[in-house]
C-alpha cells in the first residue's frame, strides 16, 4: 500500500510521466502534496524516494531552494502581504501591523485566530496595492480595516480540507 | 483598466488597441469571444498560406519586435539563431512576473490568454519547437487556471496536437508552475528550474538558443513579446511599425504604481511622454502628494528624479540616455513625503531575499546593502558608511552569472548619488 493517499498517488503519477524527465516532476509533485496536507515533512520526502524512485537529495534541493513549500505544518490560514516597494508606498507596512496585532491579541486573550501572517515579495499586483493572499485567494486593496474584515470572514468559515489533513497527521 | 486615451499622434482610443483589444469584451478569456475578434485567424494564416518558417521569422524581425521582459532584445533575432534543422527544440514563455512594479503579463492573461497560445504556437512553428511551456510563479493561482483553461480549449479546437489545422505541424503545450523564486525570471534560471532544479541561472555563452531546456535550443521570451505576434501576423510588419519609435516600434504595456489617481495597467505607443502620461493619462497623483522620484522600469531600473522625468519619452533610448531603463515597463511614483534612504532599504530588502546565493559579490553585496541601509535608518552610521555602501555597490556590477547583482547595486548607487541630502539627517558624527 502506498503511503500516499489513493488520489494523491494517482496525480503524483500522472506528473511522473508528463514531463520530459521525471526530475522535472519534482515541483509539481510538492505542490501536490502541500495542496492535499498543508506541508511537507520528511516522512513524505522519504516515501517519494522510496515509492517513486526520486532522489531524496535532488527533492531536498527544490524544497529548501523555493518559497513556497512549508516544510513545517502552518496554521490553517497564511495571510500573505506584498511588502515590495509598491505595496509598501501604498501602506502595506500598516496592513502587516494589524494583522499581526489581531493575530497576537486574539493569542492573549484565549482565542486564538487560524491564521498566520507572512510579509513577503511582489504578488505581481502592484497597481492593487496593498496585495495579499490567503492560502490561494488573491485579495487586493487590502486595507488594515479589510484585513481585519478578512480574517473576521474566513475564521467564520468552516477549515479548508488541507488544514484538517493537516491536524490529523500531526 | 483604461487603454490611453488621448490625441497624441492623432489617433483614436481604440486604435492603440493591440494587446488589450479585448480589454472592455464580455468574456474576453473564452476562445469563443477571442475567435470571434479575429482569433486564431493569425495561426490559420502562417500554416495554409502557407508561410515557411523563415517567412514568420522575417515577419516579426522586420516588425522591429524587441523583448518585452525587460532587456528589449529584438524577438525576431533571438528566433533566428536557434539552429535549423531536426531534433528537439523548446519554447518557453517567460510568466515569472515577479519584477516589483510589474503586473502586465498577469493582465494580459486575465484579459486575453489566447493571444498568449496563439503567438506561442506560431513562434514555436518559426523555430520548429515540437513542445512549449508557460512558466507561471506558483503564486499566480487565477492566471494559471486561465492559462490551462486556454491550452484546453486550444486542444479541444485543434490548434493544438496532432497536425495542427491538417499541416504537418504538430505542437503540445503544457504550463509550469514556479515556486517562489523572483530568480526564475532569469531566462537560464528558469530552465533550471523547469529542468527540476534549483532556479539558479547558467552562464552564457552558450545561450539558450543553442543549448538550452534539457541541453536543446530553447528560446524564452515574455508573455508580452509572444501575445503581440498573432496581431504583428494579422497585420503585418509595416502597421506595427506605425506605432512607437523608429528603434522601438510598437505600444508596449506600462504597469503604473504608487500614490497614482488612475494606476493600473496601460497599453501607450512607445515614445510617449511619460509625465503626459502620468499627469493626464493616470490623473496625476492623488491629492495632496508631490512628485519626487519614478522608477521608470520595474525595481532594478536605476530611479529618476521629478526633474529628470520632465523630457523623457517613455521608449527604450530615452529612458537609457537618462540613465535608466524601460525595463518590463513597470513606473513606479515615489511621492515627496516618502524618505528615499526608506526606499532603498526596502529594495535591498527584496535583493537580499532574492539573491540565489550563487556568486560571492550578489550573495554578499546584497546582504551588505540591505544591513548597511538598515544601519543607516537606525542611525548608526556614518559618512564613511555611506561612501563604503556605495563602494560595495560598484563592485558587485558585472562580476555575477546574472544581472541580479547588478538590478540591486544599480539603484542602489542611483539612490545615494541622486538622493545625498535626504542621508544627512541620519548620520551620526
Amino acid at each position: 500500500m502506498s503511503y500516499f493517499s489513493d488520489e494523491l498517488k494517482k496525480i503524483i503519477e500522472g506528473y511522473l510521466l508528463r514531463y520530459e524527465t521525471k526530475r522535472s516532476s519534482i515541483l509539481p509533485i510538492l505542490h501536490a502534496i502541500q495542496d492535499e496536507k498543508d506541508w511537507i515533512s520528511d516522512a513524505d520526502v522519504e516515501a517519494l524516494e522510496k515509492e517513486f524512485e526520486l532522489s531524496a537529495v535532488d527533492i531536498r534541493e527544490v524544497l529548501t531552494f523555493y518559497t513556497m513549500y512549508r516544510q513545517k505544518p502552518p496554521k490553517p490560514y497564511r495571510f500573505e502581504v506584498c511588502k515590495s516597494i509598491s505595496c509598501w508606498l501604498m501602506g502595506a507596512n500598516k496592513t502587516i501591523a494589524a494583522v499581526k496585532l489581531d493575530i497576537e491579541n486574539a493569542e492573549k486573550e484565549g482565542r486564538p485566530l487560524p491564521f498566520e501572517v507572512h510579509a513577503v515579495e511582489c504578488l505581481g499586483q502592484c497597481g492593487y496595492a496593498p496585495s495579499t493572499l490567503i492560502n490561494k485567494d488573491r485579495h487586493n486593496n487590502v486595507t488594515p480595516e479589510r484585513a481585519l474584515e478578512l480574517i473576521r470572514e474566513y475564521s467564520a468559515k468552516e477549515l479548508p480540507q488541507a488544514a484538517k489533513n493537516c491536524a490529523k497527521l500531526k | 483598466m483604461p487603454t490611453i486615451a488621448n490625441e497624441y499622434l492623432g489617433r483614436k482610443p481604440d486604435e492603440y488597441r493591440i494587446l488589450l483589444e479585448l480589454e472592455n469584451v464580455p468574456n474576453s478569456r473564452e476562445l469563443k469571444t477571442y475567435r470571434e475578434h479575429g482569433g486564431y485567424k493569425a495561426l490559420e494564416k502562417v500554416l495554409k498560406t502557407p508561410m515557411s518558417p523563415d517567412d514568420v521569422i522575417g515577419i516579426v524581425k522586420a516588425s522591429g519586435l524587441r523583448g518585452r521582459g525587460g532587456a528589449g532584445f529584438p524577438t525576431g533575432l533571438k528566433w533566428s539563431f536557434v539552429p535549423k534543422g531536426e531534433g528537439d527544440k523548446y519554447l518557453i514563455t517567460n510568466f515569472d512576473e515577479g519584477e516589483p512594479g510589474t503586473f502586465k503579463d498577469c493582465y494580459i492573461s486575465e484579459i486575453s490568454p489566447h493571444s498568449l497560445v496563439e503567438g506561442k504556437i506560431i513562434a514555436s512553428y518559426a523555430i520548429g519547437a515540437q513542445k512549449s511551456y508557460i512558466y507561471i510563479r506558483g503564486e499566480f493561482h487565477n492566471e494559471i487556471r486561465w492559462c490551462e483553461k486556454a491550452i484546453r480549449e486550444a486542444y479541444d479546437a485543434g490548434f493544438l496536437g496532432k497536425n495542427i489545422l491538417g499541416s504537418n505541424f504538430s505542437h503540445d503545450m503544457d504550463i509550469y508552475c514556479g515556486a517562489g523564486a523572483y530568480i526564475c525570471g532569469e531566462e537560464t534560471g528558469l530552465i533550471s528550474s523547469l529542468e527540476g532544479k534549483k532556479g539558479q541561472p547558467k552562464l552564457k555563452p552558450p545561450f539558450p538558443a543553442v543549448k538550452g531546456y534539457l541541453g536543446k535550443p530553447t528560446v524564452v521570451n515574455n508573455v508580452e513579446s509572444l501575445a503581440v505576434v498573432p496581431w504583428i501576423i494579422n497585420h503585418g510588419p509595416d502597421a506595427y511599425k506605425k506605432f512607437g519609435t523608429e528603434k522601438a516600434p510598437g505600444t508596449k504595456l506600462f504597469n503604473v504604481s504608487g500614490p497614482i489617481a488612475k494606476p493600473g495597467c496601460y497599453e501607450v505607443p512607445l515614445g510617449y511622454p511619460l509625465m503626459k502620461f502620468i499627469n493626464e493619462d493616470c490623473g496625476g497623483l492623488i491629492a495632496g502628494k508631490k512628485l519626487k522620484a519614478i522608477i521608470p522600469g520595474g525595481s532594478s531600473a536605476p530611479v529618476l528624479t521629478a526633474k529628470e522625468c520632465e523630457n523623457i519619452t517613455l521608449d527604450y533610448e530615452s529612458i537609457a540616455a537618462a540613465g535608466s531603463m524601460l525595463g518590463s515597463g513597470a513606473i513606479i511614483v515615489v511621492p515627496e513625503d516618502v524618505s528615499m534612504v526608506e526606499v532603498l532599504e526596502n529594495l535591498m530588502d527584496f535583493y537580499a531575499h532574492e539573491s540565489c546565493g550563487q556568486c560571492t559579490p550578489c550573495r554578499e553585496g546584497t546582504g551588505w546593502l540591505f544591513k548597511m541601509s538598515k544601519r543607516i535608518l537606525q542611525g548608526s552610521a556614518n559618512r564613511l558608511d555611506i561612501d563604503k555602501m556605495y563602494n560595495v555597490a560598484e563592485h558587485m556590477r558585472g562580476r555575477t552569472i546574472c544581472v541580479l547583482s547588478d538590478a540591486a547595486a544599480d539603484p542602489a548607487k542611483a539612490i545615494i548619488q541622486k538622493f545625498a541630502h535626504e542621508f544627512e539627517p541620519y548620520l551620526k558624527g
